[in-house]
């Protein structure tokens, strides 16, 4: 692999406009792949491993990589980091680069839908449910009140979300 | 009595409302009023939100934290999602250029963020403001001599510099076993006790996956507990117990019945004598048989009001 300045200065800065402001704390000692569930899971490109692509300007080659959207975002790794990276951040930055540019699958598009539509990520009518519990048929909720969602609509609109041309 | 501000969330309220009744049950009966927040919407979700955009994420969790904040209450989600991504907006809010962009887009819509409002979950409601000894008061019956797996989920735990209200140690969680305790229960170890259920993102990027992690820890607890029943206050792990179990089972991965699985507030509410068709009253796997067992007549302790 040739290594490239410009690459490794565009990929750093990337990633820390995106929220991943530690990630050149990072030693490479992978405290964090040690201990994260994404790692043991079988995904290739999370915590240690990620950030070392990162750090060699390798930002663009990895942008279809899928194992950020399987990253749960538990935080293991930015408690144990000994350099303060916060590796989850770093993990999520790149994640947001991928969302920015379209590079998630679809079925990651149905929650945003949901989400705009609804206020609720996951949506399912809840009516029949409530009233088998003996619950009020509506959730105080975004999904049963029209002005809450004309306000996370704004909200999103307001945000590089609303300019993603999905809703 | 006091009063909390009851945010939902989605799961719970759109897919187990039997956990939001056993809220609703349960809260009151041991002092602490919950309180809708209308018009709350999704926290939001790791997947949405937070995977574009950060200040959309703060705007969108505040909104929410503001709905709260206006009823001059505190918050407390039975989701540990909910409680992550909640606690981490409010942290990423003390950057004053970040709350006052964030404060922008709010008053778009005519709210204002303040930070006002505390985040607890359900569970720290119950252990610290409420406290084991009070829930051992109110029991009608006694669940003695039966066996509790304990699954706390990831976003209680880490991390821990960014949450007010915690555990001493995120790496040997004690609150979840302590209410479980209370119930007379007994909730042997299990050497995987604080890992990753695999629900979540990594679920729906590759399931295979996230039923590889699964079986690691069911097996951990079957092995090593033989429990009559696993329960969480995670209501993600939660679904991902309920669910995946029963397929492991189907094709040949494990070689025992799904253990039946539970909100911790749903045994709970069982146990204080509330009615299992309205506090447990949904799952994939058949619950029954233990649901039978916890109110069982032998295992009354005394009539309370």
């Amino acid at each position: 692999m040739i290594i490239d300045q410009e690459k490794i200065n565009e990929a750093i800065r990337t990633i820390q406009e995106y929220g991943g402001h530690g990630i050149l704390n990072c030693v490479q000692c992978g405290a964090c792949s040690a201990i994260c569930p994404g790692v043991k899971a079988g995904f290739p490109l999370l915590c240690r491993n990620l950030i070392r692509h990162l750090l060699n300007g390798q930002l663009e080659e990895i942008i279809e990589d899928s194992s950020s959207w399987g990253c749960q975002a538990c935080n293991r790794c930015t408690e144990v980091c000994p350099q303060g990276v916060r590796p989850q951040e770093v993990v999520f930055a790149f994640r947001r680069y991928q969302g920015n540019q379209l590079a998630f699958s679809t079925s990651a598009v149905t929650s945003q839908m949901n989400l705009y539509e609804t206020g609720h990520a996951v949506y399912s009518d809840p009516k029949e449910l409530r009233k088998q519990v003996g619950l009020p048929e509506e959730t105080p909720t975004s999904a049963f009140d029209e002005k809450a969602r004309q306000e996370i609509q704004a909200l999103i609109n307001a945000g590089p979300m609303g300019e993603l041309g999905l809703f | 009595m006091d009063k909390i501000g009851l945010y939902l969330g989605c799961n719970i309220p759109l897919k187990a409302p039997d956990i939001e009744q056993s809220f609703r049950k349960i809260f009151p009966a041991l002092g602490v009023e919950p309180v809708d927040l209308q018009g709350a919407t999704c926290c939001p979700a790791w997947g949405t939100a937070p995977s574009f955009d950060m200040d959309t994420w703060c705007a969108v969790s505040c909104r929410n934290v503001v709905l709260a904040e206006q009823a001059n209450v505190d918050l407390m989600t039975g989701c540990n999602s909910c409680f992550g991504i909640l606690s981490e907006a409010k942290h990423y809010m003390e950057d004053e250029a970040r709350r006052k962009r964030v404060n922008e887009k709010l008053a778009a819509i005519d709210r204002e963020y303040k930070g006002s409002s505390e985040i607890y979950h359900v569970a720290h409601v119950l252990h610290k403001k409420i406290g084991v000894e009070k829930i051992r008061e109110n029991l009608k019956y006694s669940l003695d001599d039966l066996k509790i797996a304990v699954q706390t989920g990831c976003h209680t735990l880490w991390p821990s510099d960014v949450f007010t209200i915690k555990e001493d140690n995120p790496y040997q969680p004690t609150i979840l076993r302590e209410l479980c305790e209370a119930t007379g229960a007994s909730v042997p170890h299990y050497s995987r006790l604080e890992s990753c259920c695999g629900m979540g993102g990594m679920r729906s990027t590759d399931v295979e996956k996230s039923l590889g992690l699964f079986r690691d820890k069911l097996l951990s607890i079957k092995e090593e507990t033989d429990a009559d029943m696993i329960v969480t206050t995670c209501s993600s792990c939660f679904l991902q117990f309920d669910m995946s179990q029963p397929i492991l089972k189907e094709r040949g991965m494990i070689d025992f019945e799904p253990i039946p699985t539970f909100y911790y507030t749903q045994v709970l509410a069982m146990a204080m004598g509330f009615d299992p068709a309205q506090v447990a009253a949904i799952s994939q796997i058949d619950r029954s048989g233990v649901i039978k067992e916890i109110q069982n007549e032998k295992r009354l302790v005394k009539e309370v009001a």
